[in-house]
């Protein structure tokens, strides 16, 4: 059958490669201004609110502390993931849902780029909106003087998540398109978010270290106020996560309709890619240890991340002795020299006492359940050195100013006793308590003071009883109240004499209570 | 010649839907006539390249849109209007328009002004602006007709273009019709007869799969003459005749 007229094809212009970038320019535009992820960011911003902003500020407005919750532990993450995932699954499975995906499919451009199109519009609002609402946070962080340095790594996680999750949800929503794939892959990145917080609290090491919410190792104390945060994990999560975000990308350019061999060729490559960057972010975690500072990855370590950070110490006096912190706790200062005067008080001018006390950054160790890090009395003239990051600050979890006061009295006179990492003997646990006595924590109060979270491992093991005839603990059971046994009687014996009686008896045994050979018998 | 089909067979697991159907179009408008379910769509879709046929060549503006590249080529040059229109309903005319332009390979400094040359086109010109949710169905129909014609196509594939447009929007449609096929292959597959004689320098007519009849709407008309099949206007006559006898001959379907 022929045509009534025959004439020969048309033919337009070769198209200009160099168009392309501007083309593409031109359906981002398109995409930003009819992306459905603005209309939901009011309710992240809501969630972002209640649920990473506001308990934050029940922290002391120090860096470290304040985005520990939001940033550590991935509440910003959380807040995002699922709505995000949802948006971009809604995004993803536009075409089939409106029934567009024939008109799509005829266009010349290929379908993988229209849709790569769409998915960064998607990306660009979400990670803005993340970036935005984080900035909020930390600016007011700013104007309320908050101190040390913002932890700018895991910002960097947390966008790189946001859009990793928006690249999967696109990827469900493109991959199996119906008006079920938004809630499915919303619920579905809630599932996960749930299981990388459940499973980052019991695994402290390994390949769970990967999970953008498990919380263990990424944030210690001195972090940002004594030395850097450390990037090694943040960046091996970073790849983790942008390497599912690539892999989910290459994913919807597969299938037979997404464009030509070539175009498909690449996307095979490119989900490759993806794949083997999060596998390697995933081994780069396996090898992560516990160090000094943080988590240290030898593959990504930079000796640099370990130089101390520079400042000037502010300084006070407690009972004519200098008491020196950090700036970035200029704010505790008084609570500081308040709790040492009474047991600097007691401990000034003996042999061996502190001519000066400082604040220094608490080392971590790799072992499971170790919190804190001693304090210690050492160095000529003598030092009482103080990582007052492992103690609850004021503020912090609930920590009240008198329990921070009398944790600071307990470790202090535990240095001063030279028990050092353990309980100590009898003779030291007397003296321990009988100088708390003296500084005003009551014998009655101790066994609690000795049960408080947070405290090295000794302070509890000095509640348990005796093993033997060697150690006698100063209570017969663990918890608060009243102390009884051989050792709290010395105790008491040693508290009940005057205080220069005490001050003598303590210059003329100190060495020998220090080297752990005064018996209790030898105690006045 | 545009259009140039070969013994095109279409499956869709048990079912044919188009069979052996051989076909040539150059530039004009061809009128696609059938009942429901005769494969106008089915066709119009493989020449849309948006499914393969099953078995028969197929070649669109002088290339085999089999491979990738030359599909590439066509597809930049192809103006196609779906039965059932999809639409994304957030978007505003321009940019829905503007989107398949830029999809379509446009040259972006193209686009502005061929988008509101299709938008002016189609009558929507102080719609432009709209959102797509807030148009009627024959503001959106001439909306999906602005994007088929966007690009200025050599081969334009409308399926059912003037279902829910007013008579007064179907007469400049028809217009727009025979202006595009100075220059371009326009296949219009249809049910409106009435659309194929005011507008159509050729027609065919499938039944069951088949084309049945293939000529000009003056030789459909002429093959209704002294029937006794039903129909007020001459053209319908001619189509029901053609229809019935298709159908009286079962061998012929065999």
């Amino acid at each position: 059958m022929t045509a009534a007229t025959s004439a020969p094809v048309r033919h337009q212009p070769p198209h200009a490669s160099r168009s392309v970038p501007l083309t593409a320019a031109r359906l981002l535009r398109l995409e930003l201004r009819r992306n459905p992820m603005p209309w939901i960011l009011p309710l992240i911003a809501a969630a972002f609110w209640f649920d990473s902003y506001r308990p934050s500020t029940t922290q002391p407005p120090i860096w470290v502390l304040r985005t520990f919750w939001n940033m550590g532990q991935g509440h910003t993450i959380i807040d995002f993931g699922p709505f995000v995932a949802g948006v971009a699954a809604w995004a993803g499975s536009r075409d089939v849902r409106r029934g567009i995906a024939d008109l799509v499919t005829v266009t010349a451009r290929s379908r993988w780029a229209a849709q790569l199109a769409s998915w960064a519009a998607t990306a660009i609002w979400a990670v803005g909106g993340y970036l935005v609402f984080v900035a909020v946070m930390f600016g007011v962080y700013a104007h309320q003087g908050v101190q040390g340095s913002p932890p700018w790594w895991w910002v960097a996680v947390g966008a790189a998540a946001v859009t990793a999750f928006c690249a999967a949800g696109f990827a469900v929503g493109a991959l199996f398109p119906s008006r079920f794939a938004a809630p499915l892959a919303a619920f579905g990145a809630f599932l996960v978010m749930a299981m990388s917080s459940r499973t980052g609290f019991s695994h402290t090491s390994g390949w769970a270290l990967i999970l953008p919410t498990n919380s263990n190792g990424n944030y210690q104390p001195p972090s940002g106020i004594f030395y850097p945060y450390l990037p090694d994990l943040p960046i091996a999560r970073v790849m983790f996560l942008a390497g599912i975000a690539v892999a989910a990308l290459g994913l919807i350019g597969l299938p037979a309709g997404a464009g030509g061999p070539w175009l498909r060729r690449t996307a095979a490559v490119v989900t490759l890619a993806g794949v083997v960057a999060a596998g390697t972010g995933v081994g780069l975690a396996g090898t992560a240890r516990l160090g000094p500072h943080g988590m240290v990855i030898p593959a990504l370590h930079d000796a640099a991340s370990d130089r101390p950070i520079r400042y000037t110490p502010v300084c006070g006096q407690s009972a004519g002795v200098a008491v020196c912190l950090n700036p970035a706790y200029r704010q505790f200062l008084p609570d500081v020299t308040a709790a040492l005067r009474p047991v600097l008080g007691e401990v000034a001018g003996l042999p061996g006492g502190p001519v000066r006390a400082t604040q220094v950054a608490g080392a971590y160790s790799s072992g499971e359940g170790e919190v804190g890090a001693p304090m210690t009395i050492s160095g000529r003239p003598p030092v009482l050195r103080m990582p007052l990051g492992s103690l609850n600050l004021p503020g912090a979890f609930g920590g009240s100013t008198a329990q921070f006061a009398q944790q600071l009295k307990l470790l202090s006179v535990h240095a001063f006793t030279g028990a050092g990492a353990g309980p100590g003997t009898p003779a030291q646990q007397a003296v321990q308590a009988a100088l708390l006595q003296g500084a005003g924590v009551p014998f009655s109060a101790q066994n609690g003071v000795l049960s408080a979270v947070g405290l090295p491992s000794w302070a509890s093991a000095t509640l348990q009883p005796p093993a033997s005839g060697h150690g006698a603990g100063p209570a017969e059971e663990d918890g608060p109240g009243p102390a009884t046994g051989p050792v709290h009687a010395a105790a008491r014996r040693l508290a009940a004499l005057p205080p220069s009686a005490r001050h003598a008896w303590l210059a003329a045994h100190l060495g020998a209570l220090r080297s752990g050979q005064l018996t209790l018998a030898q105690l006045p | 010649m545009n259009v140039e089909l070969t013994d095109l067979t279409r499956r869709f697991g048990r079912t044919t839907a188009v069979s052996g159907v051989t076909l040539e179009a150059g530039p004009g408008v061809f009128g696609l006539l059938g009942p429901n379910g005769a494969g106008k769509t089915s066709l119009l879709r493989m020449m849309a390249t948006v499914i393969p046929p099953t078995s028969g060549r197929l070649r669109l503006l002088g290339r085999d849109p089999g491979s990738y590249a030359p599909r590439r080529e066509v597809r930049r040059k192809l103006g196609y209007l779906p039965q059932s229109l999809g639409y994304y309903p957030g978007f505003t005319v321009a940019d829905f328009v503007e989107y398949f332009a830029l999809l379509k390979d446009m040259p972006p400094g193209r686009v502005p002004a061929a988008v509101a040359a299709a938008i002016e086109q189609v009558g929507l010109g102080d719609r432009a602006r709209a959102k797509l949710r807030t148009l009627s169905g024959g503001m959106l129909r001439r909306a999906g007709i602005a994007q088929a014609i966007v690009n200025d196509p050599d081969l334009l594939l409308l399926d059912e273009p003037t279902a829910g447009l007013d008579p007064e929007q179907r007469v400049a449609f028809r217009g727009l019709l025979r202006e595009f096929g100075q220059r371009a292959t326009v296949i219009v597959s249809t049910h409106l007869v009435e659309d194929v004689g005011a507008a159509c320098t050729e027609v065919a007519l499938m039944e069951q799969g088949r084309i049945v009849f293939h000529g000009t709407p003056a030789e459909l008309t002429a093959r209704g003459e002294g029937s006794g099949a039903a129909g007020d206007a001459p053209l319908e006559r001619g189509y029901s005749a053609v229809l019935a006898a298709a159908r009286s001959v079962p061998a012929a379907r065999a």
